[in-house]
């Protein structure tokens, strides 16, 4: 970075200056109050009956036993209530698309029956205390049919397998037609024609459930026709909607509360099956209901990221161009197509030809849906595993060949700045590649082994519509009205400090009020790293509006008040918004025991501006250990002969502790493209796309031998060097 | 609340080896005080009697009295035999900083300290706390002012979601307690017991390194 840029992103009053949240007081004392940390007069317990079989029809179902024990208020059914759980089903993964909601044929009720996977819901009840409503669900009797079921992606494509739907286990998209995602871009047959080699290879990725430290829960009761709903969600906006709109309600008959919420970590921007559960328990009980999940529950009735199988083609000429791609893949979608199932990573190379079919297949696994960078470690592991390899065939660095081969502004394809290259080597400069790095893989004497592997990312920074409210009395007080929730990064902070700054008044000066529809503007929700970049812009448009108006009229006086609001929903005129990165990951891996221990993490990455120092710090070093996480730990297994998840919670998935983390070293490049709020980029999600590529071509360094599957276990390495 | 999870999700041949928390709670809390009556017999007579009597009135639940201080406080409770520590704590004595993460002994969030000592409030019966001393996270201010590792946590930014942090606090207090003048790796291992999954254990271990007035490698920004 040139000493003019460096200038140009020195901390402002507030912005860029380190800042301790502004509940972090809350944070550390207990008082912050979660969903379940509410209590209100006269509240019922609830808990949901989940289905044991991954397939199975319900032939009967008698609730009689239950509702005759005494404290059960409601007991509700798949014949009690059919309620569309208009966001758990999306044709063609459509999010936000309320038609695409109302033209799917592969609905997802509150209460399905048939039931597709193993945890779905059934039945639930409401009752005065837990014990009486975990009593009752013994109570609840099912004859059931089993189902042929089937769980591999492959074989659930196949002529003869168990159906899940009638149009077949192809995902559908949003015209309802069986159909994979991706597409064509130049021409690859020219492509491999013009290689001198081409290789080929079979990736894997695990599921890998999101998993955040608080059980999802939903709190709910009804004011006259209006529902009031406590619920964790990363988006009460778009909660409100779904909500509303599942019920047959009008958005403002639905109020939204989240105040605190126990991690996100993705797919929580908008409603839950629970919510509607809770709604719905509430009506017929004429009572506020709470649904608890326990974390089982949570753990398979809610999501994880897409496993996937993905078969890799790619052509190479002897200098070390790449000159086609082509990638045939499977995302696990489980029962219900809630994302699209895509795969990112092909889009950081250069090669214009490139031919990707990613097929979204239906199982009667869990749920698939968004975990931090939906489409992104586990498309990024695969490629980026391949290209590290194909440097080592041809005999090149694979930091040589990433800036050979990685997408660089182009005549066609502008961006609103571009600092890949720089990302790439200031990493190499910090994390002493040249003497870390092994230009002879598994070289290493002894059984204990150490090697380095790097990887590069893009990751989308788009700028778009969101609102904010802004508010100043006569004692020039300023309150800030923003719908966000403030899941962990620290966006409650970031809003007040976009505010202080464009204000130029102290942080003190500003109160926000956050996380309730019924007193805030939308917001976009805490999904896609969009919070800071598109409400954040609204807080900075509505601050200009608010100084105007003082500017004009003065301060006010008295018990007057001014108040702007704005919903600026900026565009970057074609170009590509995105931040970048590069990860560079030393291992020590033991041949003998097939354990690996990271011994050192950097991660530079370019965010744009830098607006708090220390949480932005902590959302790269945190997710880069998420990934950490993804390459070494975490899967959900099934055993094939019966269907049944073997690892759900936190031992079985091998959550990372304390004692499992290195130092994760982070740099940021900062800049300023002029857009977003002072420059500010994607954070949240971006730490986490590198980890899985990095980790495993560090372990190829270390050991000389390739591994193609996620999580690299200890069994796999043994297995792999046998 | 782990009955649910048995009955609801786990097949029928996963049924008679999944133990859940509460039933191994009480199998071993009847162990304890009634010798010779095996957990199993018991459990199970419990479930037949209330699965052939369902329209009658439930049996009173057992209750026992027990005094235990709870953050300074002694405090006189019945409680019934059945309730976790946590549930004495979160539903009854209106202390709602220790969270349920798990409800069975993997995560850390309900950590509180019973004689100073880090025990998982989930996995804790009340009963046992009788004559005992509580300490919760809303026990870490004294005089109104946060304790030296809470302004650590705040300054260092320790939570994200902040949902592990109370149960993060509790394990560092009683670390510091005992080793005021821990190493980096001395935290991480008192700490082994509290997950996170922000993965913001980088800046949990600068907090109470911070706190003891030593620094971590890495911790300045």
């Amino acid at each position: 970075m040139s000493p003019q840029q460096e200038a140009q992103i020195r901390p402002m009053d507030t912005v860029g200056r380190d800042t301790p949240r502004i509940d972090a007081y809350e944070r550390v004392t207990g008082r912050a109050e979660y969903t379940r940390d509410i209590t209100v007069p006269g509240m019922l317990y609830a808990r949901v009956l989940r289905s044991p079989h991954p397939h199975a029809r319900i032939r009967s179902i008698d609730t009689s036993r239950a509702e005759a024990l005494p404290g059960v208020r409601a007991v509700i059914t798949h014949e009690t209530h059919q309620i569309v759980y208009g966001s758990g089903s999306i044709a063609g993964g459509r999010q936000y698309s309320d038609a695409a909601k109302d033209i799917t044929v592969h609905k997802r009720y509150m209460f399905d029956n048939p039931v597709k996977h193993v945890g779905q819901p059934v039945a639930a009840v409401a009752a005065t205390d837990r014990y009486i409503a975990e009593e009752a669900l013994e109570l609840i009797d099912i004859d059931w049919e089993e189902l042929p079921f089937v769980l591999d992606v492959e074989e659930a494509l196949q002529p003869d397998a168990p159906r899940i739907w009638p149009e077949g286990n192809l995902g559908l998209d949003a015209r309802n037609e069986p159909r994979a995602s991706g597409g064509v871009s130049g021409d690859p047959e020219a492509g491999f024609g013009a290689a001198d080699r081409v290789f080929t290879d079979r990736y894997t990725t695990a599921f890998v459930q999101d998993a955040q430290m608080e059980p999802r829960s939903a709190l709910a009761w009804w004011e006259g026709d209006k529902l009031v709903l406590h619920t964790p969600t990363q988006g009460i906006s778009n909660c409100r909607h779904d909500n509303a709109k599942d019920l047959g309600l009008e958005d403002h008959q639905v109020q939204v509360i989240c105040k605190y919420m126990g991690g996100g970590f993705g797919d929580k921007n908008g409603s839950y099956y629970f919510d509607l559960i809770a709604a719905t328990l509430s009506k017929e009980a004429d009572a506020p209901v709470l649904v608890e999940l326990t974390r089982k529950d949570d753990w398979l009735g809610t999501h994880g990221r897409w496993h996937t199988v993905q078969d890799l083609e790619v052509g190479v000429t002897a200098d070390g161009t790449v000159t086609a791609i082509r990638l045939q893949a499977h995302s696990g979608m489980g029962p219900y197509l809630r994302r699209s199932g895509g795969l990112s990573g092909i889009n950081a190379y250069a090669c214009p030809n490139v031919e990707r079919t990613i097929y979204p297949v239906h199982t009667n696994r869990m749920v698939s849906g968004n975990f931090r960078g939906p489409s992104e470690p586990q498309g990024y592991f695969p490629i980026q595993s391949m290209m590290d390899g194909i440097a080592y065939e041809l005999g090149m660095d694979p930091v040589d060949f990433a800036l050979k081969n990685m997408l660089r502004p182009t005549d066609q394809i502008r961006f609103t700045n571009y600092t890949l290259d720089e990302c790439i080597e200031r990493g190499r400069d910090l994390f002493d590649w040249s003497s870390r790095w092994r230009p002879q893989p598994g070289s290493d004497p002894g059984p204990i082994k150490r090697g380095s592997g790097m990887s590069f990312m893009m990751f989308r920074a788009g700028i778009g519509a969101s609102s904010a409210v802004l508010r100043v009395d006569a004692e020039g007080q300023y309150t800030l009205f923003v719908g966000v929730t403030d899941i962990g990064p620290g966006a409650k902070t970031t809003m007040a400090m976009l505010a202080a700054e464009e204000l130029g008044v102290p942080l003190g000066r500003v109160d926000v009020v956050w996380g309730d529809t019924d007193r805030c503007p939308y917001s976009v929700g805490e999904s896609g790293s969009r919070t800071t970049m598109m409400t954040g812009f609204a807080v900075i448009e509505a601050a200009r509006d608010l100084k105007g108006q003082m500017a004009a009229r003065g301060m006010p006086r008295g018990d007057d008040v001014l108040i702007a609001s704005a919903t600026p929903n900026p565009n970057t005129a074609g170009m590509r918004r995105m931040c970048f990165a590069a990860h560079f990951v030393e291992v020590e891996a033991d041949v003998q025991l097939g354990h690996v221990r990271v011994t050192k993490y950097v991660a530079v990455h370019e965010s744009g501006r830098i607006l708090n120092p220390r949480p932005a710090r902590d959302q790269i070093r945190g997710a880069a250990i998420q990934g950490i996480g993804q390459a070494l730990h975490e899967e959900l297994l099934y055993d094939p002969r019966n269907g049944q998840p073997l690892t759900a919670g936190y031992y079985g998935a091998r959550h990372v502790t304390h004692l499992d983390v290195p130092e994760v070293e982070v740099t940021f490049v900062q800049t300023d493209d002029g857009y977003g709020p002072y420059g500010a980029k994607t954070v949240g999600e971006a730490g986490i796309i590198l980890g899985p590529s990095a980790v495993a071509n560090a372990i190829y360094n270390a050991i000389g031998v390739r591994m193609k599957s996620l999580p690299i276990t200890r069994q796999r390495i043994l297995e792999a060097l046998a | 609340m782990d009955r649910k999870d048995k009955k609801g999700t786990a097949s029928v041949s996963d049924a008679a080896t999944e133990l859940s928390r509460r039933d191994f709670l009480e199998g071993t809390g009847a162990a304890l005080v009634v010798a010779g009556t095996t957990p199993a017999i018991a459990s199970a007579e419990g479930r037949a009697a209330t699965a052939t009597t369902p329209a009658q009135q439930a049996p009173p639940v057992p209750t026992t009295a027990i005094t235990l201080t709870v953050n300074g406080t002694r405090r006189s409770v019945q409680v019934e035999d059945r309730w976790t520590l946590n549930e004495l704590l979160r539903d009854h004595l209106g202390l709602t900083g220790s969270k349920i993460g798990c409800d069975r002994g993997e995560c850390g969030a309900c950590t509180v300290l019973l004689d100073g000592v880090p025990a998982y409030s989930c996995s804790t019966l009340a009963v046992w706390a009788d004559g005992r001393s509580v300490q919760t996270v809303e026990g870490l201010e004294s005089d109104g002012e946060i304790s030296v590792l809470q302004q650590a946590f705040m300054d260092h930014n320790a939570p994200q979601c902040g949902f592990c942090t109370p149960g993060q606090l509790m394990s560092a207090t009683a670390l510091l307690e005992r080793n005021p003048s821990p190493s980096a790796q001395q935290v991480r291992q008192a700490l082994a017991g509290n997950l996170c999954r922000c993965s913001n254990y980088n800046a949990i271990v600068e907090a109470v390194m911070a706190a003891a007035g030593t620094s971590a490698p890495g911790g300045s920004i």
